[in-house]
């Protein structure tokens, strides 16, 4: 009996999981399709989840463009503002004077008959306080044309090699302390160009002062000059600086594009360069490779 | 050489007074003062075509004296000399209309020439607005 149980038990002990395991087969093969099936739902769902979640960022950016532009407008309408704001401010002080004077002059002329010495001085009074105030206005208006005609560009012959050595020369000073190297490389027969001397130092200037910015400190900023054979001379400002991150390069010559801490930078330099370049009629480029450094190239017109 | 007029205005007095004297042997008609707000007193009676301004000067500095200067006398021309150079300062100076920025000490060659040059900006300039 013992025997036999223990046979029979055997027996069970190998049927039971012989069983089980018949009938988890169909079990086994349903769960492999249940998992397949949870792997496609899943599958989906984070292929749905991820798609979603590049079009959020992908609008997110594109939101931040529009703020970035929205932002230059507003900044560029505060510029207009503030600057027609002190334009009407000065002018409307004369203005009011003239007025009132007017009124007085009104005044005068209809209760008086203007035969007495007193009422002729203080009618002839009023005319000298309206032409004075007149000439005001005329001096704020040949102020504000003064102004625009300084970005006229004022053509003269430039010694190109001459001009940025200066300007390098200034920078060198301060650079040398962070030990950066500027190396000069100019074409020695460059010819006489025709521009605005002080519009160029002041882009040189400016991107060199970058050039060393984007170093910090050990580096070398490469400065150089060549006739390009076209009617066209070039410049280039090359530094071994941190680049520029593509997603920038195309706003950097934006105004009021900066990357710097707020207060550092207005953001206004590079567009400045553009402008100037520009009204001189090159054209101002840029190349930049992440932790390698950035190149601007300008080429300048040698007759306008 | 062109005839023009030049103002030196410096607060260091023996420079001032030996660049005036060495100027005035080249028959260049110079006059020194010694501060930004002389040199606007003298500009209000007498025009200058030309200013050599330095940038660090006691009281009214060398970028103030150019911002008040160019907004009430546009058409001078102003070259800052400078013994003590910075960038910054430079690019404020060039932003605010200087015609150059010069490094002290500079060969009087150097800088008469630069003279030369603002003062054909200045005849250019007239000729453009009229």
């Amino acid at each position: 009996m013992k025997e036999n149980f223990s046979g029979r038990s055997r027996f069970v002990n190998y049927l039971v999981p012989l069983c089980l395991f018949a009938a988890s087969w169909p079990v086994g093969r349903t769960g492999g399709a249940l998992y397949a099936l949870g792997a496609l739902i899943l599958a989906g769902l984070s292929f749905f989840l991820f798609r979603h979640l590049v079009h959020q960022i992908n609008q997110a950016e594109q939101r931040s463009c529009e703020l970035d532009e929205q932002l230059i407008q507003s900044q560029k309408l505060a510029a207009i503002g503030e600057l027609s704001s002190g334009i009407a401010h000065e002018i409307n002080n004369p203005l009011a004077i003239i007025g009132q004077e007017v009124e007085w002059l009104r005044h005068l002329f209809e209760t008086s008959t203007l035969q007495e010495e007193k009422d002729r001085g203080e009618f002839s009074d009023s005319l000298k306080q309206i032409s004075s105030q007149v000439d005001r206005c005329r001096d704020i208006t040949h102020k504000l044309l003064n102004f625009a005609r300084k970005m006229d560009p004022v053509m003269q012959a430039v010694e190109l090699n001459r001009l940025i050595d200066d300007m390098a020369a200034l920078v060198e000073k301060e650079a040398k302390l962070n030990n950066i190297n500027i190396i000069r490389e100019f074409q020695k027969d460059l010819p006489l160009v025709t521009s605005d001397p002080p519009f160029l130092r002041q882009v040189i200037l400016n991107l060199l002062n970058n050039a060393t910015y984007a170093i910090e400190a050990n580096g070398t900023i490469t400065i150089s000059t060549k006739d390009n054979k076209d009617g066209r001379v070039e410049i280039a400002v090359a530094d071994t600086g941190r680049g520029i991150p593509k997603e920038h390069l195309k706003k950097i010559f934006d105004p009021f594009f900066t990357t710097k801490p707020p207060g550092k930078g207005t953001g206004l330099g590079l567009s400045i360069c553009h402008g100037i370049i520009q009204r001189v009629g090159g054209t101002i480029s840029v190349i930049s490779q992440l932790d390698r450094g950035t190149t601007f190239t300008i080429r300048l017109p040698i007759a306008p | 050489m062109p005839s023009f007029k030049v103002l030196v205005v410096d607060d260091e007095f023996d420079f001032l007074e030996t660049i005036v004297k060495r100027l005035q042997k080249r028959k260049i008609d110079a006059t020194g003062v010694g501060s930004g707000l002389e040199a606007l007193k003298l500009l209000e009676e007498t025009s200058f075509d030309i200013l050599i301004l330095d940038v660090k000067m006691p009281k009214m500095d060398g970028i103030e004296t150019l911002k008040e200067i160019k907004r009430r006398w546009p058409a001078v021309e102003v070259i800052m000399l400078t013994g003590h150079a910075s960038v910054e300062s430079g690019m404020q100076g060039m932003q605010l209309g200087a015609f150059d920025y010069v490094m002290k000490p500079a060969k009087l060659d150097d800088l008469i020439e630069k003279m030369v040059q603002a003062y054909e900006r200045k005849l250019l300039r007239e000729k453009q607005i009229r």
